[in-house]
């Protein structure tokens, strides 16, 4: 194994399953189909005992013809033929029904799994997302469920092909136990190849599955980056590290080839054997006039009849663990448990929006305590502002709102309820978030406004649209708010998909707003006009600024100074400032920097100059 | 793909005097043989063609394998010949070791053949993945902003693995039951001729109605991919805006977009298994072999054949089962692996606009940028229109205007992240695209607004782009100029700290840094500053300024901000508005004579 196995270790949510739990999972996906399931494996075992009766009936051919070593008359052989020619047909019609029907159920059940993995990536918290590449998650739900429900079907087929085999078995021996034996015979060398077969194939299909996760996240990521790749001109260092994966997973699957077709060949070897053995044996007992041609001829097609529904279970092993190990992977993401937990189901029909953190704790990690004990309330429809340092904990405390991440002491009260006994899909229909890099669904402007409220019509989006910045940035765009705004929003400026996202939380009407640097990413031209739009939006909602522009955080009703997860300072703009704390050093320190006059590095000038105008407000 | 860009030459404008030069894709590999793009069968062609040997085991284990297939039933026949004209066990035992002997053989000729076929699929996949990557990172920007991420990430994951299925079971099968049908139809003609009846149908009907399923399937497959593919991409959506999506409590929205998908995937997928349900191959086996039948018999009841031939064509008859049961699915294979090779081809076919002079422009970039007239436009619509200027070396410009005025995609200009549509763009005089790219990118640094980081260290991410032979210590000097040398040290790991998806969660400002730590590494000429992400909180502000100021100093610099002071203290600064260069000049010659560049300035005092 050795070196090249590297970085194809599991996720950190991937757990084990013993195969009967995973069975009986997948079992319960079947359960509404169970009666076309049902008719499926009638269909199927009739058709194979329909294919099994062939033999018998050419075999009672080959007797009569054999026993004065001439001709009969041909019309003896008539009604024989005419069995053959009514059973293929049969057959046919048969595995037609059974196929016709099978397909369907695949096809639910394939669709049912995707909806149940979809819904668990949706409900897994903010955590989950930071620390798994999307692009393995994506692999879960449309690749690894597609051989999940190949698992129910071949074990049907299998079921069916084992009662035949049983059947055939009986008769088998009740026409001659010692040939019947013979043939018999090759079943334990099968499964017990079989079986050895089944261990290494999991395992390497694991691995082969693993390596092109890897190789799936390193391909998003160069199209990620392509842009940075290409400023810098570094195709070929990329390329160099995806060569290195694309090399891991080909000898991977070279080895996952030889595995695979080293087995048929195995089983037939066996199966040879079978055929051999009875060709001597009966040869000879023939040859002793103790059996007839017939059931010589018999026992020889019994093996090569025995073979079908033998290897078709060892093919089904090859299958089945690849279904399985899909399976494993599909249920390890349904089961993963979301850190975010909700102890009650209460719903949230309207907020007033009073946030109290009390004596709450939370980390990232076990070496990452971002708040020790952080207790405030704000009441409903404040406006407040944190600041402080990178890593004062101001994004958190918006995440922790939003229910992204879950704290591990303390409360959270919103409007006096423990956040945790709301519904969480009905609470976060009352927030709005806007983020620094707004992320836009591909669609038109429009369709991104009403993301929220899909039910919205033009005309609401547009008067949305207009309320902000007066409309005029709607001017720009080639089609108005029906521009489309590409992959990501990738069409749109960084500016441009701030004012929709903007747009869109105002088309959200939530009761708690939470800016994260929001409007950080707007051109001087656009800012004083966000201004405005936020004083709108804002208006009668509690909102939590994480802002670093002077005008958004002294408009705020209430700053809090955090450092280091703790409140060092809490009071308004003005109060602030008079107390001369730290506050009134980090507004100088901002007014310096968004003032036209500043320079960087002349520093203590500039604070000079600033005490001399009396920390008068820019812009107000 | 040279063929495609020799074409492009005609639009392009050549230097008087000079002969046509190479242009190539921006980003490609060399010594990597030209594959044939022609058709599908030729392109896996100019695959294996490298693969003389394995190509030849495979065929030849696969032949070999056949032999046995069809050879076992007629060693079965003389067994049944021997016994039954009344020979010996010694006879018969002969007749025995022979069938151990082909038997063995066949086995090890099938182990080769099969083995073989799997080794040409994963090179042909293995190799496909490497052509798609190439072609990918020689794509220009513009190609890239055109497609969904997650359709190119279906396109080199699912559509390649279906490569494999081509060889095996494909190739694999299909030689083997095309051999399988020469083979037993030889020795059904060699017991005797007249038994040719049977098979004959078969082979006639059997393979009509084969055509004409493949074509019924062929739509189908096609169909699959596409909706696969778009399924794909709606997911990775809802994924990668999973913040958005709980934001807003949209989780339904996004279920009901995927379940539409993934219902067109379940139909699409159902009437491909109720289109393999109804395959009359099999059914016209059935009668074949029963008319067969009745005619081995009628034959043997006139003592036409012996009744070991009479054992041999059953035998014989029945080794049609398998190519006809399994020819459904191998051909259902080959079609999604040929469906994937079409969509992979159609990917590395795509004309991209840009393309490089592999004999180009190399000089030390002094840092004069001269703009002519440039138009640029994305599908026909201008983004900017006859833009004029020229930029001293080692000059800071501030570009200003309203968002959706052009001035990213100005600055994107320079380093030919997109070509100019009219007009040209000039620096120290020479046409942007007369440039060797390699020496035009790597002079000119750009911190973007959206800063991507890879997911590897801190390190490794500020030296993406540095020259070969940078040490430890330059990194840390870069990171120190670009004040970024602090936090990171604050991280547990420090500099090997993991960044991206999967590493430590950085802000704007923090990423700023690195960027800029990036940018003093490559000592670029000319610097283009998207510094639209403010996200410095204001205690870091001034570590930032001052980075930004260093790393601004001796080289020509392009600036997008929204800090004021930066705009005011430029050398010059262009406005811009919907597209157009309404003005340029100093702060001082702008203020009052250019209306929307005063209006920045209009609450504030101090600077009129």
């Amino acid at each position: 194994m050795g070196f090249f196995m590297d970085g194809l270790e599991a996720e950190d949510y991937d757990r084990k399953y013993s195969d009967k739990d995973l069975v009986g999972r997948i079992v319960t996906y079947f359960r509404d189909h169970r009666k076309t399931m049902l008719v499926v494996a009638l269909l199927a075992f009739s058709a194979s005992v329909l294919g099994a009766v062939i033999p018998f009936l050419i075999s009672s051919v080959i007797d009569r013809l054999g026993e004065d070593g001439s001709a009969v008359a041909f019309s003896d052989v008539v009604p024989i033929v005419a069995a053959l020619f009514a059973s293929g047909i049969l057959v046919w019609v048969l595995n037609f029904c059974r196929q016709w029907l099978s397909a369907r159920v695949v096809g639910d059940v394939i669709l049912a799994i995707r909806k149940d993995g979809f819904r668990a990536v949706m409900k897994r918290d903010m955590s989950f997302f930071d620390q798994y590449p999307s692009g393995k998650i994506v692999s879960r739900v449309t690749s690894d469920t597609q051989s999940f429900a190949s698992v129910a079907t071949l074990t049907l087929d299998l079921m069916s092909q084992v009662l035949m085999v049983l059947v055939l078995a009986g008769l088998l021996i009740w026409v001659n136990p010692l040939l019947g034996a013979i043939a018999l015979s090759i079943t334990p060398l099968v499964a017990v190849a079989a079986l050895a077969f089944r261990r290494i194939a999991r395992r390497t299909i694991q691995q082969a599955q693993r390596s092109t996760a890897r190789l799936n996240s390193m391909v998003q990521e160069s199209m990620t980056g392509i842009s940075v790749a290409k400023a810098f001109r570094r195709e070929r260092a990329l390329y160099a590290e995806f060569t290195e994966a694309n090399e891991q997973s080909y000898r991977i699957n070279l080895r996952e080839g030889f595995v695979f077709t080293s087995i048929f060949p195995i089983l037939i070897t066996i199966s040879g054997l079978g055929t051999l053995a009875i060709l001597l044996v009966g040869g000879d007992r023939v040859l002793d006039g103790e059996i007839s041609y017939g059931e010589w001829y018999l026992f020889i097609q019994a093996v090569a009849i025995f073979w079908g529904p033998i290897t078709s279970i060892a093919s089904f092993w090859s299958q089945f663990q690849l279904g399985l190990a899909a399976s494993e992977r599909v249920f390890a993401l349904i089961d993963a448990e979301p850190a975010v937990q909700q102890t009650g189901d209460r719903p949230v029909p309207a907020l007033r929006g009073e946030i109290t953190f009390d004596n709450l704790v939370f980390r990232y990690s076990d070496q990452e305590t971002v708040f020790d004990g952080l207790s405030f309330t704000i009441p409903a429809g404040q406006t407040v502002a944190f600041v402080g340092h990178t890593g004062a904990g101001k994004s958190s405390i918006g995440k922790l709102i939003a229910r992204y991440y879950e704290f591990q002491g303390g409360r959270m009260l919103i409007d006096g309820h423990d956040v945790r006994e709301f519904n969480l899909e009905s609470y976060r229909q009352r927030l709005g978030v806007v983020t620094q890099v707004p992320f836009l669904f591909s669609g038109t402007v429009a369709d991104n406004i009403r993301y929220g409220r899909p039910d919205a019509t033009d005309e609401d989006v547009l008067a949305v649209a207009k309320r902000i910045a007066g409309g005029e940035w709607l001017d720009v765009l080639p089609d108005g708010i029906a521009t489309d705004v590409g992959e990501e929003g990738k069409s749109l400026s960084l500016g441009q998909r701030q004012l929709v996202a903007l747009a869109r939380l105002l088309m959200q009407d939530p009761a708690i707003v939470i800016l994260d640097e929001a409007t950080a990413s707007v051109d001087p031209l656009t800012e004083a006009q966000i201004q405005e739009a936020l004083d709108v939006a804002l208006e009668g909602r509690t909102a939590i600024v994480i802002a670093h522009r002077l005008s958004t955080i002294q408009e705020a009703d209430r700053i809090i100074v955090l450092d280091h997860g703790r409140i060092i300072e809490d009071g308004t703009h003005r109060g602030l400032l008079q107390g001369g704390g730290h506050y009134a050093h980090l507004f100088n320190t901002y007014f310096r920097h968004q003032s036209p006059d500043y320079r960087p590095g002349q520093a203590a000038e500039a604070e000079r100059q600033l005490e001399e105008r009396e920390l008068a407000p820019a812009g107000s | 793909m040279i063929r495609s860009s020799v074409a492009d030459e005609s639009r392009r404008i050549a230097p008087p005097g000079a002969a046509a030069p190479e242009r190539l894709a921006e980003f490609r590999v060399e010594g990597v043989p030209p594959y044939d793009y022609r058709s599908t069968l030729r392109w896996l062609w100019s695959h294996n063609r490298h693969s003389p040997w394995v190509l030849f085991l495979a065929v030849t284990g696969v032949i070999l394998t056949t032999a046995r297939n069809v050879g076992t039933p007629i060693i079965i026949g003389l067994a049944f010949e021997e016994v039954t004209s009344g020979g010996s066990f010694e006879g018969l035992f002969r007749i025995a070791m022979l069938l151990l002997v082909v038997g063995v053989a066949g086995n090890l000729a099938d182990v080769v053949g099969a083995y073989s076929f799997s080794v040409l699929g994963a090179r042909v996949q293995k190799e496909a993945r490497a052509e798609l990557t190439v072609s990918l990172l020689g794509k220009s920007q513009t190609f890239h902003n055109q497609q969904r991420i997650g359709d190119l990430m279906a396109r080199s994951t699912n559509d390649i693995r279906t490569f494999w299925n081509i060889y095996d079971p494909g190739a694999s099968i299909f030689l083997d039951n095309i051999m399988t049908l020469i083979f037993a139809t030889a020795a059904i003609a060699f017991i005797n001729p007249e038994l040719l009846l049977g098979p004959g149908l078969f082979i006639v009907f059997g393979g009509i109605t084969l055509a004409i399923y493949a074509r019924q399937l062929n739509p189908l497959v096609i169909q699959e991919r596409e909706v696969f593919g778009r399924t794909n991409a709606t997911l990775n959506e809802a994924v990668s805006g999973i913040e958005t999506v709980k934001a807003s409590a949209q989780e339904r929205q996004e279920e009901r977009k995927f379940f539409r998908g993934a219902t067109d995937v379940r139909n699409v997928a159902v009437a491909i298994g109720q289109l393999q349900a109804r395959y009359y191959p099999l059914l016209i086996l059935a009668v074949a072999t029963a008319i067969g039948a009745a005619q081995a018999f009628w034959l043997f009841s006139e003592g036409e054949i012996s009744s070991g031939g009479l054992v041999a064509f059953l035998g014989l008859m029945l080794t049609y089962r398998f190519p006809a049961e399994i020819s459904i699915w191998t051909i259902s294979m080959v079609q999604q692996g040929f469906a994937g090779v079409r969509r992979i081809i159609e990917i590395i076919q795509t004309d991209t606009e840009l393309d490089e002079r592999v004999d180009g422009h190399a000089a030390r970039v002094e840092g004069e940028i001269t703009f002519e007239g440039v138009t640029f436009g994305y599908g026909g619509r201008p983004v900017l229109e006859d833009l004029s200027f020229t930029i001293q070396p080692g000059q800071t410009v501030a570009i200003v205007g309203q968002t959706g005025s052009g001035k990213s995609t100005l600055t994107k200009l320079v380093n030919r992240t997109y070509d100019v549509t009219e007009g040209r763009i000039l620096i120290d005089g020479v046409d942007v695209r007369e440039w060797n790219l390699d020496s035009l990118r790597s002079q000119i640094g750009a911190i973007e607004q959206d800063i991507f980081l890879f997911s590897r260290s801190i390190r490794d991410n500020i030296a993406f782009g540095a020259p070969p032979g940078t040490t430890e210590e330059d990194i840390i000097e870069a990171a120190r100029g670009a004040q970024a040398d602090g936090f990171i040290r604050q991280f547990k790991d420090g500099y090997d700290t993991e960044t991206g998806e999967r590493g430590v969660s950085l802000s704007g400002g923090q990423r700023q840094r690195l960027a800029i730590a990036r940018a003093l590494l490559t000592d670029p000429r000319i610097l283009i500053l998207d510094d639209a992400t403010s996200a410095i909180d204001s205690a870091t502000e001034d570590e930032i300024q001052l980075a930004l100021q260093k790393v601004q100093h001796g080289r020509t610099t392009l600036m997008i901000t929204h800090r004021l002071s930066q705009i005011r203290w430029a050398d010059r600064i262009l406005v811009l508005d919907g597209g157009r260069l309404v003005d340029q000049g100093s702060h001082d010659e702008l203020m009052g004579r250019c209306a929307i560049y005063t209006r920045i300035f209009s609450r504030y005092d101090s600077a009129a």
